[in-house]
């Protein structure tokens, strides 16, 4: 029963359903003050040119938010000059990206065809352009597919594992000029999530401008010449630098998101221009975005705090951190600004991961019992770690997917996870527990004492801090912790070596997924998963190092995962995905413990339209992303004039 | 002399090299590469092919060749896949995290740094050779009490926290911004008269913290010099035989006691460039510090090199400066032995 399933991602929610609209409002397009002087001097072509002839219009007001003004410029932080790319994820600018609901929605592109999962057509917006004017069409496709990810000395390790399914690669067509086309034999339901992610794998790049630097269409000695005095050793390293479309490193790379970067590094600000062929107007034909310039200023990750709360930022949420509320509040009246508080979307802000593939045997075995696991979880007093860590404003229980989550079940957060020391201490007697030697501490099989060795990345405050409460609490039950915080790099390869025993990290990423996200932190298929590192790396190499999943359970999982990656039905999705959250909250593969922190993120007075509360997270919200801080303008007259600098 | 210079600049050539390849052990000692590192970073964004273009990174970098073929091919002695172009053929190498030339990467920051510890010597002179001499002359009077006093408070606090304080404060009375060593919007315009005023008073609080504990330690010092020549008999002959007393002090027990700030300069010189590394990190200044923090961080093993070799040739060359100058300050010392 082959049900032919024709999704139509209709240029995008917020609009219009017809195209008549459309030209209607083309009809009467406002030129942006920014560009009029360079548009009358004849260096740029007038704004019913630059935009595709099917522009994305924005129906700001059905969507509760005010139709802007344009002009003026914005200043945020940031810690280091890499970091200038986390500005590609708060532009969001994708081929499909999600809405504010979380629904994929068309949004470079016109509208996109997905037949099963298996066909995937997208059409792109005839008279799209580049921010250097030059067309956005099916060549730029053909160029990535072809000459990028197809060319062995650009992408060595071929083709991005999300664009194969099964082994399989997709056939790919350009139909026309604005129409392309890819087919896979089995369905590859991981493809159009993957590019509305935050970190956007761009399977479109601006041909024009980089065949100049490729060996099939440039002079291969000059390119070799070129690539030696930037000191590289190839021509394909040298169109690897300059052809990075997340890292904003090169301002001359054209680009299609809000804002384009205007200087290079080493700088202490980096300027983001408006770009002039920006593809989304609002519907009095005032073309997006808003503000004419996004300032990022490089200041020590410390300061971030003190300059929001001496007012010297116009918005700032990465890098402020609950435990600077007080001090972001205190300077809202004097300064000019106000502190949005939005939630947090991690599974658990800290999380207990049982390392069920550690080398030890008898750790081994012990983590691999489930009533163990779930005494340790029942121990845990989350209420009063919610009080003492977060001000009593968290949520308490599993590590699992939030409220917001059309997936969420309050028990997958209760069940295993009230505060019940004496069934905890029964399991752990079931176990075979019950011998207790000095201090009360319960003995291991062999006659050591019951001392977990928690290991915790050295970075994360709170990880350290949740750790020691728990100490006290799993102490009434005869268990000793002992918490042992490590840098980074070496608590990830002691895990994949199996050195670990429990580590203590933050909960799942996504907690925040739809049925047509892909589950792949809840299987074990990753191994910088803290409770299975040896599966994942089995998965992750084909089964060249690792262990193969030896526990039923864990084998359910991944039966699970494979299903949901081979089917396009999403009523099966969906209960995929439930199956495997009932899975984790009956099993506590992880112990999570409180989740939901507040996100504090300063925004200046007179900045607007952003919303009040909103979720914060890198995926699926692509940090501010989704709330598409193109549409946010300044509703005073001062700061939207572009001050002479 | 001529064969004292060329003895020592043979020993300095040594020293340099014992340096370099310290630095570069020292450097390569945590476990894992710049990859390592930038790869868990991208994992953690979700870029699901940072695993597999690692290996390929890592032979583009040479992160893949032995250590010590690293090293040859940094000082230059070896040669790399453009030939010999290391610290010897003043090729300063490339920076992963910037993917720049390190001279690029450090240029701007290095001359930002030495104004910064410049006005901070400056300051730390002007301020504490005359309470220092004042102090000394009026031994165990309140004055000097008060010197004292004020000096070991400015030994003892932390200054990154007096940076911290400072900075609120310099920005709620002055309206100064925070951090930084002139306001953002002067950052990447060209110098000019605002730029500079700004830069002035961005100067104030970090000159202050660094230099505070200097002048404390500088007042105590000079103070201790000075009494042990005071009560010399020179100096008692020279004022029994009227020389006004401020001549005389200045002339002879002064002169005395700043030996030991010449025999200084070999550690000021380093220190110009390297001494203000934990308040610039708080201070969020763009000078060389934070480059350098982050850079062992991040095992972005050339810049960090480059930088740390840098200071160490700026300490040998103080050093033989300070030798110099002290043979000429002194007649007493003789250079060359024997």
């Amino acid at each position: 029963m082959k049900r032919r399933d024709v999704l139509k991602g209709l240029a995008a929610l917020p609009f219009l359903p017809g195209a008549s609209r459309a030209f209607a409002a083309l009809g009467d397009l406002q030129e942006t003050p920014f560009f009029a002087e360079r548009v009358a001097n004849g260096e740029l072509p007038p704004l019913a040119e630059r935009l595709p002839k099917s522009p994305l219009i924005v129906d700001l007001p059905a969507r509760g938010r005010l139709i802007g003004k344009p002009g003026g410029e914005m200043t945020t932080l940031i810690a280091r000059a890499r970091d200038i790319h986390y500005l590609t994820a708060n532009e969001y600018a994708r081929l499909v990206g999600y809405d504010e609901k979380l629904q994929l929605q068309a949004d470079i592109l016109e509208r996109f065809e997905n037949e099963d999962d298996k066909v995937f057509t997208f059409h792109l917006r005839p008279g799209h352009k580049w921010s250097d004017g030059h067309p956005f069409t099916a060549e730029d496709f053909r160029y990535w597919w072809e000459d990028v990810a197809g060319n062995e000395e650009i992408s060595p390790t071929g083709l991005p594992e999300f664009m194969v399914s099964k082994g399989k690669v997709p056939r790919f067509e350009v139909i026309d000029e604005v129409t392309v086309r890819y087919t896979w034999e089995n369905p590859n339901p991981r493809f159009l999530p993957t590019l509305a992610q935050p970190r956007d794998p761009f399977i479109y790049r601006p041909a024009h401008y980089l065949k100049d630097l490729h060996e099939r269409y440039g002079d291969k000695e000059k390119l070799e010449d070129l690539a030696a005095k930037a000191k590289l050793k190839s021509w394909a390293s040298l169109h690897n630098r300059l052809d990075d479309m997340f890292e904003n490193t090169n301002p001359a790379l054209p680009s299609l998101q809000p804002w384009r970067v205007m200087n290079a590094a080493p700088a202490g600000r980096f300027v983001f221009e408006r770009n002039p062929y920006y593809h989304r107007v609002d519907t009095t034909g005032q073309q997006l975005p808003y503000v004419d310039k996004v300032m990022l200023d490089v200041v020590s990750g410390g300061l971030f705090a003190a300059k929001s709360n001496a007012g010297e930022v116009d918005i700032l949420a990465r890098g402020l951190s609950m435990a600077d509320i007080p001090v972001l509040k205190q300077g809202e009246a004097a300064n000019g600004y106000r502190t949005l508080l939005w939630r947090h979307a991690r599974g658990s802000e800290v999380a207990l991961y049982p390392n069920l593939t550690t080398n030890n045997p008898v750790w081994r075995k012990l983590n691999r019992d489930v009533r163990y696991r779930r005494a340790l979880s029942l121990a845990i007093d989350r209420h009063t770690l919610n009080r003492a860590l977060l001000f009593g404003l968290a949520k308490e229980g599993n590590n699992t997917v939030g409220e917001a989550s059309p997936l969420f079940r309050s028990e997958y957060r209760t069940r295993w996870a009230t505060y019940d020391p004496a069934a905890a201490s029964k399991l752990l007697d079931e176990v075979g527990l019950s011998k207790r030697g000095d201090d009360r501490v319960r003995l291991l099989p062999d006659g050591r004492p019951l001392e977990i060795v928690v290991e915790v990345d050295g970075e994360t405050g709170l990880a350290v801090d949740t750790l020691e409460l728990i100490t006290e609490f799993w102490r009434d039950v005869g268990v000793k912790l002992f918490i042992k915080p490590q840098e980074r790099t070496v608590l990830r390869n002691r895990a994949y070596a199996g050195g670990t025993v429990m580590v203590a990290t933050a909960g799942f990423d996504n907690a925040l997924p739809t049925a047509l996200m892909v589950p792949s932190e809840l299987a074990p298929v990753r191994q910088d998963n803290m409770s299975w590192p040896k599966w994942g790396q089995y998965a992750e190499t084909h089964g060249k190092s690792g262990e193969a999943v030896d526990m039923p359970d864990g084998q359910r999982l991944l039966d699970l995962y494979e299903t949901w990656l081979s089917t396009a039905d999403e009523a099966q999705k969906t209960a995929i995905w439930h199956d495997m959250l009932s899975l984790h909250a009956d099993q506590l593969w992880s112990i999570g413990t409180i989740a939901g922190a507040l996100q504090p993120i300063v925004v200046r007075n007179g900045l607007i339209n952003l919303p009040k509360e909103g979720i914060y997270s890198w995926e699926p919200t692509s940090l501010l992303g989704i709330y598409r801080i193109d549409e946010m303008f300044w509703d005073r007259q001062d700061r939207r004039v572009a001050e002479a600098r | 002399m001529i064969r004292y210079l060329a003895r020592r600049f043979l020993t300095m050539l040594v020293t340099l090299l014992v340096i370099s390849l310290l630095v570069f052990v020292i450097i390569k000692l945590p476990p894992g590469d710049f990859l390592t590192n930038q790869l868990a970073e991208l994992i953690a964004q979700g870029d699901p092919e940072a695993t597999r273009k690692a290996e390929f990174l890592r032979q583009q970098y040479g992160l893949d060749r032995p250590v010590w073929e690293q090293y040859l091919r940094w000082i230059g002695v070896m040669p790399g896949p453009s030939g010999y172009s290391g610290l010897l053929q003043g090729d300063w190498g490339w920076s992963f995290e910037y993917d720049k030339p390190v001279n690029q990467v450090v240029g701007d920051a290095l001359w930002l740094t030495l104004v910064v510890n410049v006005f901070v010597v400056i300051f730390v002179h002007v301020v504490s050779i005359p309470i220092a001499i004042y102090s000394a002359i009026r031994q165990y009077s309140w004055s000097d009490y008060l010197a004292t006093l004020i000096g070991y408070i400015g030994l003892a606090t932390p200054n990154f926290l007096l940076a911290l304080i400072l900075l609120y404060y310099m920005n709620r009375w002055f309206g100064i911004s925070i951090g930084g060593l002139y306001d953002a919007q002067y950052t990447n315009a060209p110098w000019s008269a605002d730029k500079i005023k700004s830069l002035a008073q961005h100067l104030i609080v970090p000159t202050l913290v660094i230099g505070l504990s200097g002048t404390a330690a500088m007042i105590r010092r000079m103070r201790a010099n000075l009494l042990d020549e005071l009560g010399k008999q020179y100096y008692v002959t020279a004022k029994a035989k009227g020389v006004p007393p401020m001549r005389a002090l200045i002339k002879y027990p002064f002169r005395m006691a700043l030996n030991p700030f010449v025999a200084d300069i070999g550690n000021l010189l380093p220190h110009l460039v390297s001494g203000s590394v934990l308040v610039s990190l708080v201070m969020s200044l763009p000078t060389v510090g934070p480059i350098l923090l982050a850079a062992l961080k991040s095992q972005d093993q050339f810049l960090a090199g480059f930088i740390l070799m840098f200071v160490a040739v700026l300490t040998v060359i103080g050093m033989l400066i300070s030798d110099l100058m002290l043979a000429w300050l002194d007649p007493r010392i003789r250079l060359g032995g024997k």
